[in-house]
């Protein structure tokens, strides 16, 4: 018999930038019981798109639920309207559209990634991945205006061309972080303390992953083939050049390999934009009242990202609901945690990737 | 780890990745403030209507005029440039790259705001009654020219 304990970790928490509280109850240093709360940062975002906001103004209030991907709350909402209002989006909008999900997908993989070589204490990778991914902020900032919140797509198109000056600068930027990117799957892969620390811990078999309904990098990282971009018709993936990466080994280390492989296949979608961009409009007038119902499902960097609305042909949608996939994570982190060890508690959390303004809303 | 021993190494020599004491400058096409041109605006109150975080404000005239006062939250404004999208007149509404300055408590940008968002509210309640008004007596006068014409043929028919 060892020594029963209960430690709290977070909602403030030295290791994890989110507020998400868990209660672990240990027994030397091993975990038996696990308990979590999520709900920290409660913001009423749905409700008040479903009483105050009208249906257009929404695609720029759903951004604000969250910062890494707001891109992507942003264009889920708003293809979910398209379907309901029946209109197809032109082919070059579906392009930078898919341009503008890319950036956003490495800036929020190379976070994600960074977090859990500090959680692993490897300070230095940690700078140089800060270091490299101010470049693709910047080319998100040049085509977008703005770092973070992009309100780049609009029900109709997106917002702003693509000018030749700035896939001038693109090219050139994205260039350089192509050869830092090769350069840091080198270290991952080969790096000896990494592969020490994150090689066979917190193993999620594929079976737990199926059980538990696990999305996103997680999954894919236990084996498990599940990537919305490969089922989804609205924007133009498979001809882009998408593929799926999936990792059989189920631990941190795989998860952290789907991200760094998703970077490279991401970039290639990316050169494959810029090289084929069609011509035509980036953006057509759409008329009508959202009427019915749709959802969307969409792949956001974190995993399969849900949008359904509903509309009765009035200007204030009746009912929006979002599901996150950092909820849809929660379980199987749950059930992780039951028989680890107390120490890798940090690694694991982080190695999820989680994003609580997102879960809470 | 030999690797990033090399990486290092050569980052002892290279260049600082951050600017020593000095904010970057925004990139063109950044999106910054919203300026407004009393000149061209035609007081269609669509950027009002648009706006998702309402940053945008009238005020409205008590005698039921067109001649609507243009209010602005920088604070509050999202810079999503929805507004200068919708506006139909070119050039009243144009978004520069420029960002807003700190507020500081003497600007008290709550409180103030708190007060012109009431006051945009009642104003236009307010106008409204007063056009109400303005139309209905428009609407009598034209009846009583109207009957005062009917009288006139009859007195001529008579
Ligand atoms: S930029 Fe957006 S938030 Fe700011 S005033 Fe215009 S519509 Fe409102
Ligand atoms: S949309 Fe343009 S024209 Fe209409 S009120 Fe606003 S600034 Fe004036």
């Amino acid at each position: 018999m060892g020594n029963k304990m209960i430690v709290p970790f977070g909602s403030q928490h030295v290791a994890l930038p989110e507020p998400v509280r868990f209660v672990f109850e240990t027994e030397n240093e091993i975990i038996t019981n696990v308990e979590v709360d999520v709900g920290y940062v409660h913001r009423g975002i749905e409700k008040a798109c479903q009483t105050k906001i009208g249906y257009k103004q929404v695609a720029y209030v759903v951004p604000r639920i969250c910062g890494l991907c707001s891109i992507s709350h942003n264009m889920a909402y708003i293809i979910a309207i398209e379907k309901l209002l029946e209109f197809e989006a032109p082919k070059r909008a579906k392009y930078l559209r898919v341009l503008a999900h890319e950036l956003d997908r490495i800036h929020s993989h190379l976070f994600a990634m960074a977090h859990v070589a500090e959680a692993a204490g490897y300070e230095n990778l940690v700078m140089y991945l800060f270091r490299d991914r101010e470049l693709v902020m910047e080319c998100l900032e040049l085509l977008t205006g703005n770092r973070v919140q992009f309100d780049y797509g609009c029900i109709g198109g997106v917002n702003r061309d693509l000018t030749p000056e700035v896939e001038k600068e693109l090219r050139k930027k994205l260039k350089k972080l192509e050869e830092r990117l090769f350069w840091f799957r080198d270290v991952y892969l080969n790096d000896y303390t990494l592969n020490l620390r994150w090689k066979g811990v917190g193993v999620i078999p594929k079976e737990m992953a199926e059980k538990y309904n696990a999305a996103g990098p997680v999954a894919r990282g236990s084996g498990v083939r599940t990537d919305a971009r490969a089922e989804f018709d609205a924007l133009p993936y498979r001809e882009l050049g998408f593929e799926m990466v999936v990792y059989e080994d189920g631990d941190i280390w795989a998860r952290n390999m789907v991200r760094m492989d998703e970077l490279l296949i991401s970039m290639r979608m990316i050169w494959n934009v810029l090289d084929g961009l069609p011509e035509g409009n980036y953006k057509e007038n759409v008329k009508g009242m959202p009427k019915g119902e749709a959802v969307c499902r969409w792949e956001a960097p974190r995993g399969e990202l849900f949008y359904h609305v509903r509309g009765d042909g009035k200007q204030i949608l009746t009912r929006m609901r979002v599901k996150t996939p950092t909820f849809s994570n929660i379980p199987v982190l749950k059930e992780l945690f039951i028989g680890a060890n107390y120490a890798d508690v940090p690694a694991i959390i982080i190695s999820f990737d989680p994003c609580l303004s997102c879960t809470a809303r | 780890m030999l690797k990033m021993f090399i990486e290092s190494l050569k980052n002892l020599f290279s260049e600082p990745a951050t600017l020593p004491g000095f904010g970057t400058e925004p990139p063109k096409g950044y999106r910054g403030l919203i300026v407004y041109n009393k000149e061209k605006c035609i007081f269609c109150t669509k950027c009002e209507l648009v706006c998702p975080a309402g940053a945008i404000r009238f005020i409205y005239p008590e005698d039921g005029s067109r001649n609507l006062e243009y209010k602005y939250n920088p604070y509050l404004c999202i810079y999503c440039g929805e507004c200068v999208r919708e506006c139909p007149k070119e050039g009243a509404l144009i978004q520069t790259d420029k960002m807003p300055e700190p507020a500081t408590k003497e600007d008290n940008p709550n409180e103030t705001w708190f007060e012109i968002e009431k006051l945009a509210e009642e104003s236009k309640k307010k106008w409204q009654l007063a056009l109400a008004k303005k139309r209905q007596e428009a609407l009598k006068k034209a009846q009583q020219a109207k009957q005062g014409k009917k009288e006139d043929n009859q007195d001529k028919k008579n």
